[in-house]
């Protein structure tokens, strides 16, 4: 009987049996990198989008060292329009308008990236807990992400900016952040409600792991696809959220960014009735048009990377 | 040992337009399973099968009764001091496509608790890669070829032994299977049954299954005991082969009926029985549970309940007022010897596949 | 077997199906025949995998992509061949002419809109005038299967247990009138009594309507209590085909020999049975030359790993085996026509009625 066994359903020959591979965790690390390569190359598209946000990332980063810290004026071109000089044209005061998107991408980005992980955090944290919990813990956790998401954003960022200068980006982020968390919480609170229920969840309590690797390990890997979706569109919504606010005129604008050049353009430059600020308006728009366009295009690419059997053909 | 009297328990359904409705899964079932014995569950869907396995493995609770783990009786422990009990005991999940997550490779599923397993035996870290190897060979898969490997690409067969062989990492006293394989081809369900007499043999691990498809339960060994379930309560219980060739209750005989008979190759049974309409579980509870369904029912069937008990003619145990034995399950028609013949000549051929 | 004479024959004629997959496309069907006569039900078995599903699709024109048909043909009567109808005509022969009832039926349903609502969708859809007429018939199908059709018309599906909602799949695909019907894998995910009641109301209906029916399924036990004839497939091919009392009495095919032995039976030895050694192909595993069961077949011969078994009929069974075709040649030899299990041939309708 025992031989029968065995028998039944004998594996690859080829593969000596206990001729086990070292899998460690760096070979299993580098096959994800290798896996999420494969992924990204499956579409043209993704490539695409990986291109534009890398491209705005060594923006943020870089592109504040390439000027100098004031942008040099020529009062000779106001509104001057789009030249080899200027690809974009210049401002009202005579700057470059490419080198103002590229020096103000900075306070955008970051902006957009310290929302999307503060949201994502939080949102996560408490949906997760709310739904691995259940209870009360569940309930009271529920209403407090009622309560947020029934907060009006607008109209508080209009009080706080009259004692808030919002400086520095992280700030700024911090508030949209803790804005903005509750749609994400509940989302993955039913996400966690349903997987609480599968097998193999429910076999990782019964053989007794601890609640950091059933949460850690088991249940946060299935919902990476989900989470990181979210936290790339969170980038983007930040960044209208933000650019609106200051192109509203909302938010004093102490520094150079994308929604001060939309406002400027709009209110002072009239580009609205005159052509001639029109590349002032253009420019930001654009931009955060294509940041947009290269996150939508990498989001699609989310599923299949975090799921190992669309990763691995 | 463990043992189950009186195992009572009442779902409470709310938000249904009639107010609270209550289901009754099980109602004062007995149960014991020896030291690698083997004991099978049979009924329909919705008879409270799963239920009891996992109140059985300590993930559900249960309204009354007792259950006795190695001499220690549970309902004096409070959840915590239970756990370690209940531990022992170890659910195979019915869909080998769920129970394991899509996102781990298969060495990272039998790690985590094996890295558990050696904290709580003080073994070295070494030892961890070393038994899951092991326990890969006991279920009969090789461990080079599986253990890198992501469930999806396993088959059916494969992924249900990576399953019991997880199972078996915290060394249970009882593997208590829930249609273990129901979901998977007919042609690889011979494989499980035979590891789960194989580790019983071996491991002397005790096996519960659970299964709707009686047949399965014959393949588990010689020894094994079987307990139909109907409603939430044990209407037949006695030696598997005894059950199987002499039922006596009808509604055993109707779920030995209605296992397809392989025309050309066996005849039906003469006495088939079949349930006079399908399973309604909010029909009313008095008299014989089976009564609205029994084409043998009586006045006598309506008015009083049969208790579970043996009657001196017959060696299992039936809840039934008219037991009488009736020959359903198909028989051979000779062809089958032929085929017989071969199947024995080329044992040998399959032996050698793995030595 | 009782051919009726309004059924119609569905004959399939080298058909191949294939998927893209990122090493090329890769056949889940290969250069299939097949006839299913005229009023009879035919069973195809075979492992996961092994192409079922998507040769009953065929019978709709139904492959999605990245699947295809690559090849081939698929005539039925008084339709013609399905696999040049496209568009408006395609979408009117399903359901009227070919019904099917889809694998996990039990879960295919609209969970938001009742029954009644999902057979009224279906009757405006092919451009039903009666609608009210529709209605009766489908109470009556309902009721024809044991259940208060009013009642399951005004259900969601969640209101319905497995064996309804299969029930209730059969309805939908038999309300339009069609004659050809395919039920893919119509009783897996239910307990015995339920299965034996649904294939009992297959073969009722499909005798009481005249019908073409396919089934498909991995148990081999639940085609043998409904099926006439039977088709065993590996690997996108069929391996063997015959009526169903003579393969399972005496299977030709190593594969469908494994096959049966698998089953877990109620009765005989069961130290004899034993589970297939091996592993189920995939599209990916399949090899390109030789025949495809060769890495578990017991009776290997050195001319499999080269030259592809191609079916031959003999005395109305057919099989695609080079060992069967050898020992096939002996027999005519010694004893012509003599096949073993043919002794005990029961009347198909006499066999049917035993579970009514
Ligand atoms: N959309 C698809 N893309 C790629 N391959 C596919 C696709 N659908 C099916 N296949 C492959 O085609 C082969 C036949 O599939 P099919 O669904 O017909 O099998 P089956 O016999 O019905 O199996 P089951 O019993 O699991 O339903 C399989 O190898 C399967 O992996
Ligand atoms: N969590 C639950 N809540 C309410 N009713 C339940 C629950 N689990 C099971 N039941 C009911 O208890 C009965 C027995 O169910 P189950 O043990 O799953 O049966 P089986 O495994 O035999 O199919 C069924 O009527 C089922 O609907
Ligand atoms: S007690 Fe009566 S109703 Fe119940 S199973 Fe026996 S004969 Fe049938
Ligand atoms: S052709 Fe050869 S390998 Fe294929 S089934 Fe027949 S004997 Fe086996
Ligand atoms: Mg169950
Ligand atoms: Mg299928």
């Amino acid at each position: 009987m025992s031989i029968m066994t065995n028998a039944q359903e004998t594996t690859d020959p080829r593969s000596a049996p206990g001729g086990t591979p070292g899998v460690t965790r760096a070979t299993l690390r580098r096959n994800f990198w290798r896996g999420v390569w494969r992924v990204l190359r499956r579409k043209p598209s993704r490539m695409v989008g990986v291109v534009i946000v890398a491209g705005f990332a060594v923006m943020g980063v870089a592109g504040p060292l390439l000027y100098p810290d004031h942008l040099p004026r020529d009062d000779d071109a106001l509104y001057a329009p789009p030249s080899l000089r200027h690809p974009f044209g210049t401002d009202f005061e005579g700057t470059d308008v490419l080198a103002l998107v590229i020096t103000g991408a900075r306070y955008v980005l970051l902006t957009g990236l310290a929302t999307a992980v503060i949201t994502v955090a939080l949102g996560t944290l408490i949906g997760l807990f709310a739904g691995f919990r259940r209870g009360r813990w569940d309930t009271v956790l529920m209403r407090v992400t009622d309560v947020n998401l029934a907060i009006p954003g607008l109209p508080l960022l209009l009080v706080l900016s009259t004692v808030w200068k919002f400086e520095s980006p992280l700030e700024m982020g911090l508030v949209l952040g803790l804005l903005g968390w509750g749609g994400i919480a509940r989302a993955v609170r039913s996400q966690t409600l349903s997987l609480r229920e599968r097998g193999f969840i429910e076999a990782a309590r019964g053989l007794g792991l601890p609640t950091t690797h059933i949460i850690g390990r088991e249940l946060l890997p299935s919902m990476a696809p989900y989470i990181a979706m979210n936290m790339l569109i969170a980038v983007t919504g930040a960044v209208y959220a933000q650019v609106g606010l200051f192109f509203l005129g909302v938010l004093p604008f102490e520094s150079n960014n994308w929604g001060v050049m939309l406002n400027l353009a709009v209110f002072n430059g009239g580009a609205l009735t005159t052509a001639a600020a029109l590349p002032y308006l253009m420019a930001p728009l654009l931009a955060i048009l294509l940041l947009t366009l290269g996150i939508v295009l990498i989001v699609d690419a989310m599923d299949e990377i975090f799921n190992p059997r669309l990763r691995e053909e | 040992m463990i043992t189950g009297t009186g195992i009572t328990k009442t779902f409470k359904q709310r938000g249904s337009v009639l107010g609270a409705r209550e289901v009754r899964a099980l109602r004062e079932v007995d149960f014991a399973i020896e030291p690698g014995g083997a004991v099978s569950f049979i009924g329909e869907s919705g008879c409270g099968k799963t239920t009891l396995g996992r109140i059985i493995a300590g993930l559900e609770t249960y309204d009354s009764g007792e259950i006795v783990i190695d001499g220690v009786p549970m309902s004096g422990l409070g959840h915590r001091r239970r756990q370690p009990h209940f531990r022992r005991i170890q659910l195979i999940h019915q869909d080998p496509y769920s129970a394991l997550n899509p996102t781990r490779t298969i060495h990272q599923t039998l790690e985590a608790p094996l890295a558990l397993r050696a904290k709580q035996t003080g073994r070295s870290r070494s030892w961890v890669d070393a038994r899951a190897e092991e326990l890969l060979g006991l279920v009969g898969i090789d461990p080079g070829y599986v253990l890198p490997r992501y469930p999806h690409q396993l088959s059916g067969g494969m992924r249900q032994r990576v399953v019991i062989a997880r199972a078996l990492t915290m060394d249970p006293e009882v593997l208590v299977a829930d249609e273990a394989v129901s979901m998977i081809d007919v042609s690889l369900r011979l494989g499980i049954l035979g590891l789960l007499k194989d580790l019983r043999v071996r491991l002397g691990v005790g096996v519960l299954f659970i299964t709707h498809d009686i047949a399965t339960a014959r393949y588990l060994g010689d020894d094994s005991e079987l307990y139909v379930l109907y409603r939430g309560q044990v209407v037949e219980h006695g030696p598997t082969e005894t059950v199987i060739t002499r039922p006596v209750h009808p509604y055993t005989q109707s779920l030995l009926s209605a296992t397809p008979v392989l025309h050309g190759l066996e005849k039906p049974g003469a006495e088939r029985v079949v349930p006079t309409e399908a399973l309604d579980p909010s029909r009313t509870d008095e008299g014989c549970l089976f009564a609205p369904r029994c084409q043998f029912a009586t006045q006598l069937c309506t008015e009083q309940r049969p208790r579970l008990s043996h009657d001196g003619t017959t060696l299992q145990e039936h809840a039934c007022f008219h037991p009488r034995t009736r020959s359903v399950i198909p028989t051979g028609t000779g062809t089958e010897t032929e085929m017989g013949a071969d199947t024995l000549a080329d044992t040998g051929a399959d032996m050698g596949a793995r030595g | 077997m009782t051919a009726n004479p309004t059924a119609p024959a569905v004959r399939v004629r080298g058909l191949t199906v294939v998927y893209k997959t990122p090493v090329g496309e890769l056949p889940a069907v290969s250069n299939v025949d097949l006839t299913l006569a005229p009023g009879t039900i035919t069973g195809v078995v075979g492992e996961s995998g092994s192409g079922k599903s998507t040769l009953a699709l065929c019978l709709l024109n139904a492959v999605q992509s990245p699947g295809r048909i690559a090849a081939g043909s698929v005539e039925i009567d008084g339709l013609g061949d399905v696999v040049e109808l496209g568009g408006e005509e395609l979408r009117r022969a399903r359901g009227r002419h070919v019904g099917y009832v889809f694998q996990a039926a039990q879960n295919s349903l609209n969970p938001l809109k009742t029954i009644g609502k999902q057979l009224l969708d279906l009757g405006r859809s092919h451009g039903v005038e009666d609608l009210r007429a529709l209605v009766r018939d489908a109470k009556d199908l309902l009721a024809r299967m044991g259940m208060d059709g009013a009642r399951v018309l005004d259900s969601y599906q969640h209101e319905l247990s497995g064996g309804m909602r299969q029930r209730v799949g059969i309805m939908l695909a038999l309300v339009l009138n069609a004659k050809v019907v395919v039920l893919d894998e119509p009783t897996t995910a239910l307990d015995m009594i339920t299965q034996a009641t649904i294939l009992r109301i297959v073969r009722e209906v499909h005798d009481e309507r005249g019908l073409t029916t396919l089934v498909i399924t991995h148990d081999v036990g639940a085609v043998a209590e409904v099926a006439d004839n039977l088709a065993v497939m590996y690997g996108g091919r069929v391996v063997e085909h015959g009526p169903v009392m003579e393969v399972l009495g005496s299977p030709r095919h190593p594969y469908t020999r494994g096959l049966i032995r698998a089953i877990p039976r109620l009765s005989g030895d069961i130290s004899l049975a034993r589970a297939l050694p091996g592993r189920p192909p995939t599209l990916g595993t399949l090899p390109a030359a030789g025949c495809v069961f060769r890495e578990r077949c017991d009776r290997r011969m050195d001319v499999c790993d080269t030259v592809e078994p191609v079916p031959l009929t003999r005395d109305g069974r057919t099989v695609a085996c080079h060992a069967v075709d050898a020992a096939a040649d002996v027999d005519a030899n010694a004893a012509p026509g003599v096949a073993a299990g043919a002794a005990d041939r029961t009347p198909t309708t006499a066999r049917r009625k035993e579970y009514a």
